[in-house]
């Protein structure tokens, strides 16, 4: 045990925390204010994310002839928390790029990840379909091999930061033949190849747009839809049907790692630093019994939050060799979200269902509209429901319920 | 940073798992609640030899000089087998003796790591409030001696221990000092409570008990900070025995549920109990790292009130919903006084409710965050602590220092 960073991640965050003091200024937090997923989106924020590219901080813990550093998860881990608290995305977990490393060919990986660590690719997850979530058994689109292409047909949907990206992490049945996770492969997608169309999907948190930092703040995300699509078999990421197997290899922090405990805890600092603050509304809250119990409660799950990443963090470090500890900071921390948001409302008072923009809006509305994302935590990325199947089964060994045929052959059902 | 346990602490661990769990089985835990000691001698002395008495005290004084994040790893196996001794109570007294005391005051630490003196506090009075501020018992100084006078309640271990740490209040200027009596001098009666756990609680009365003033904790001018580092560990360490009871209770659902079958199939696939035995498992989770985090400040030498108020408002509030939900898994038999479940619900609700409530420990809290100026994160609480990494690395060398 050893509940503390080393001296030399605890200087990284020092120096990170000196660099963003020194060189974020009105112009950069205004271009972030409105980025996308924390992508860059205007001149000044780009030539802010090219020093932090020049001083190494970006995919810091891939190695070096990929572009990285070479260093720890832990450094990584540093670098993504204090970016992503001004709005700003640096690539680390995720399912694209650590995949790759984990079964791109050598090519592949001189291709794609310095170009992502450089921000100049970069890929929406192409997983979900209307009729297939966390089953990937209801996966549907295709793609069959004719010579050296491959040919995609079929739709994704919830496909988030399609309408920016580069390329897709698509999932597809390379064989139809094939049920549930085999017969699927996974093919790095140009988004401009001819045939694939990208279509708006509108969120809850489209009019008026919700802050920086809030959990689920997208505006919108995506259906693609792909029709005849000719993908080059170089785009094949590791083996033929083994699609299933390559999304799981890699670190993948979808689930947990900085930006998911973020996205959990965040309002809660937003919360307790705000009725510290100047306002009247604030001063008179923070006096009263029931509030100040309150927060100390949710302050409290937080920390909750902040362990439990720090626990996937250290069995990253030792390899990586999860049982159940990620599926249970997946329930814990999203719930925790949800939980404080709405208690938050409850404190705020009328106050906390005013929007972005709004007059007497407090905090530009970002308590209101976590209201508005914050259970979207629970859902995306594996459900709350399924993570705790995941615990139960991994953590406590209880028995699988049977499938349906089992429950007929038993006279179940 | 690494929250997981190294392999000493592994060991540590599985060996006392492996002991307490041939030697204090359930059967012994009832033997202790019908017997009139209310805990078990030879378990006691069977530790004692092992080392756990002085697992954390200076070598100097026959301890082993251990990090203080060990004993809570024993205490959670403690708490896991619900073993009947006092270790975590004597712990806590040793240990702000062994912090606090000066001169010669500190003596008494080697009968404590050999288990011949068994120490207790004695802090809470007819008010029950865990808050230095309600400590009001007085001890008039007259010429070199203190006079005790009063009466404390919720005193764990009163008839096993040898002695009371007793928080008390000079007269007349009201300053805040702990003393070390010995459990058997003139004017001490105790009477036993009829508690939850059904355990060696009782109310200690004090009449015109006199101490020579030597026997004041670190002296008056520390008698404050020593009895809040005192309310730390007891209210840390209880958090730690929380954590191990309620994961036991976990595992026993889950194998509970794989053997006990409804409507053809065993209960534990229905995803309704799943899910609630999952909940199980993250909460004790969550106890067990906000205890470890609090120790493992504690013994770093930085501030860890915040952390301490954590862990136990956590750990107060939730680990008797593990309790309940197994309860409700286990059916009528968690009802059943045969049935052992209930050896342990019994014990987590005493302990979530003594050393401080969810409620009390909150106020710790909110006053930490709400009522001290600067920028509050989750991973940067004391922004009144300046640089804690410069904390950290000139810690061992002012610890050493002290131990001298």
């Amino acid at each position: 045990m050893y509940f503390a960073f080393t001296p030399e991640e605890l200087a990284l965050k020092r120096a990170v925390q000196d660099f963003i003091a020194q060189n974020l200024n009105d112009d950069i937090r205004g271009e972030l204010a409105t980025a996308e997923l924390g992508f860059p989106n205007g001149p000044h924020s780009r030539a802010f994310f090219a020093r932090v590219v020049d001083k190494g901080w970006a995919g810091i813990a891939y190695p070096r002839e990929y572009g990285g550093q070479g260093g720890t998860l832990a450094a990584q881990y540093i670098v993504e928390e204090e970016f992503l608290r001004i709005g700003m995305r640096i690539i680390g977990g995720g399912t694209g790029e650590p995949a790759i490393l984990a079964s791109g060919s050598e090519e592949q990986k001189r291709t794609y990840l310095p170009a992502a660590i450089r921000g100049d690719i970069f890929f929406a997850l192409g997983f979900t379909e209307p009729q297939s979530g966390a089953d990937l058994a209801g996966i549907r689109c295709r793609a069959v091999r004719e010579g050296d292409h491959f040919v995609v047909n079929g739709q994704k949907i919830f496909t988030t930061a399609a309408h920016f990206a580069t390329h897709i992490f698509l999932m597809v049945r390379t064989d139809p033949a094939s049920k549930r996770q085999a017969g699927l492969s996974i093919l790095l997608v140009p988004i401009d190849l001819p045939g694939i169309v990208v279509r708006p999907l509108m969120t809850i948190q489209n009019n008026p747009v919700a802050p920086p930092g809030t959990t689920y703040g997208d505006p919108k995300t995506n259906e693609v839809f792909f029709d005849d699509v000719k993908v080059p078999v170089s785009c094949l990421l590791g083996g033929e049907g083994d699609g299933w197997g390559v999304a799981q290899r890699g670190l993948n922090l979808d689930r947990i790692g900085a930006m998911r405990y973020l996205m959990s805890t965040a309002r809660d600092e937003d919360l307790v630093n705000w009725l510290k603050g100047e306002s009247g509304i604030a001063a008179s809250l923070r006096s009263d019994e029931r509030i100040r119990d309150k927060v100390a409660e949710i302050w409290t799950e937080g920390q909750v939050c902040r362990l439990m990443t720090m626990r996937s963090l250290s069995i990253a470090a030792e390899g990586g060799n999860f049982v159940y500890e990620g599926s249970a900071e997946k329930v814990w921390g999203p719930e925790h979200g949800v939980r404080a948001t709405e208690a938050i409302g409850q404190i705020l008072g009328p106050f906390g269902q005013l929007l972005n923009g709004s007059g007497h809006a407090v905090e530009s509305g970002v308590f209101a509209h976590n209201l508005l994302g914050a259970f979207q935590s629970c859902v995306n990325h594996g459900s709350v429901q399924i993570m705790r199947d995941q615990v139960a089964r991994r953590g406590l060994g209880m028995p699988r319920r049977p499938s349906v045929a089992e429950a007929a052959a038993k006279g179940l059902v | 940073m690494n929250t997981l346990l190294d392999e000493d602490e592994v060991m540590l661990k599985e060996s006392a798992a492996t002991l307490l769990g041939a030697e204090s089985p359930a059967s012994l835990v009832r033997s202790a609640e019908a017997s009139d000691l209310k805990y078990s001698p030879e378990l006691w002395r069977r530790v004692a030899d092992l080392g756990w008495c002085g697992l954390c005290l200076p070598e100097e004084y026959d301890g082993q000089g251990a990090p203080l994040a060990w004993l809570g790893l024993l205490l959670e196996e403690v708490g896991r087998h619900i073993a009947p001794i006092p270790l975590a109570t004597s712990s806590a007294v040793a240990l702000t003796i062994a912090r606090f005391g000066i001169g010669s005051q500190r003596e008494i630490l080697r009968s404590v790591a050999s288990g011949e003196s068994i120490l207790s506090w004695a802090v809470q009075e007819s008010g029950g409030a865990w808050n230095i501020d309600a400590v009001s018992m007085p001890g008039r100084v007259d010429g070199d001696d203190v006079v005790l006078d009063g009466t404390k309640l919720f005193v764990d271990g009163a008839d096993a221990a040898t002695h009371f740490l007793v928080a008390i209040r000079r007269q007349p200027d009201d300053a805040i000092g702990i003393a070390l009596v010995d459990a058997r001098a003139a004017g001490i009666a105790s009477k036993r409570l009829v508690n939850m756990a059904k355990g060696d609680q009782a109310t200690v009365s004090f009449r015109n008990v006199r101490i020579p003033r030597s026997q004041v904790i670190g002296g008056w001018s520390r008698g404050r900070d020593a009895l809040t580092f005192l309310m730390q560990l007891a209210a840390v360490f209880s958090a730690s025995l929380m954590a191990g009871a309620a994961r036991r209770v976990t595992e026993m659902s889950a194998e509970y549920s794989n053997i006990r079958f409804a409507f053809g199939q065993p209960i534990g696939s229905f995803q309704s109990l799943q899910h609630m035995v999952a909940d199980m498992l993250i909460t004790v989770d969550a106890v067990e790292l906000l205890s470890r985090e609090a120790l493992w400040r504690i013994d770093s030498g930085l501030p860890a009130e915040i952390e301490v108020a954590q862990a136990k408002s956590f750990g107060s509030q939730h680990c008797i919903t593990v309790c309940r939900s197994a309860q409700q898994l286990h059916g009528g038999m968690g009802f059943m006084i045969e049935f052992d479940l209930n050896l342990w619900y019994r014990r987590v609700v005493s302990w979530s409710l003594c050393a401080g409530t969810a409620y009390e420990h909150r106020r710790i809290i909110a006053s930490h965050l709400l009522d001290r100026p600067g920028h509050m994160r989750l991973d940067d609480c004391h922004p009144e602590a300046g640089d804690e990494q410069g904390r950290l690395e000139g810690h061992n060398e002012t610890e050493l220092e002290v131990v001298k």
